[in-house]
């Protein structure tokens, strides 16, 4: 299945890309597709602890299983005000 | 509890904003906060910050943030203006309003608000030298 990935912030310099297609098997989890992406992004490996992922709109963990369509955001801690 | 929350690129008008205050006769406290852009970011000089946000992802977790400070807070309104794109030092990039009843759960409310933001709200900033 397909999911959709955008990334936010300085992990766009390191992915050298804002978005991404990623084919992942039915089933998988968050943290699947993250060793998925720091196969396909390295400079991203050194950023997994402090990585926040969101699916939609919302914050989810590692765990959560992915579903065909979904939109995966990964942005590093954020810093506004 | 009403809110108001913009996002924008334009800088922020805090006369304007006060003078657009509406308080009901049973409040009897306004906490508002402006966050200003420092001259030094990480040690060094700069002109401004970049600010990005992930928007849809910044306007839903505000609202979480909002439905929280109502069940904790007698708050009639909030109103918070955050700016993104390039703002230079000096000026506002973050301006926040909370009417309350009393000072004490208005100032509360305002730190959380803010300090919830900081952790959850998905807007980052990168300094121009």
């Amino acid at each position: 299945m397909n999911v959709h990935v955008s990334f936010y912030s300085y992990f766009k310099d390191l992915a050298g890309t804002s978005r991404f297609m990623a084919t992942v098997p039915e089933g998988s989890t968050i943290g699947d597709l993250c060793q998925q992406l720091v196969a396909r992004f390295p400079k991203l490996a050194g950023m997994q602890k402090s990585t926040l992922i969101a699916v939609g709109v919302d914050y989810q963990d590692r765990d959560h299983v992915l579903n065909e369509g979904d939109e995966v955001s990964l942005f590093p801690p954020v810093q506004g005000g | 509890m009403k809110r108001f929350l913009t996002i924008t690129t334009c800088p922020i008008e805090e006369s304007a904003l006060l003078a657009q205050r509406r308080m009901s006769q049973s409040m009897g406290a306004a906490v508002y906060f402006s966050g200003v852009v420092r001259v030094e970011e990480d040690g060094k000089n700069i002109r401004a910050l970049e600010y990005e946000a992930f928007e849809p992802m910044v306007q839903h977790q505000f609202e979480l943030i909002f439905r929280e400070m109502e069940k904790r807070w007698p708050i009639e309104s909030v109103r918070l203006v955050h700016r993104i794109g390039i703002v230079k030092v000096n000026d506002s990039s973050l301006w926040v309003e909370v009417i309350a009843p009393h000072r004490g759960e208005a100032f509360a409310a305002c730190q959380y608000l803010i300090d919830e933001m900081k952790r959850v709200v998905p807007i980052w900033k990168k300094p121009v030298a």
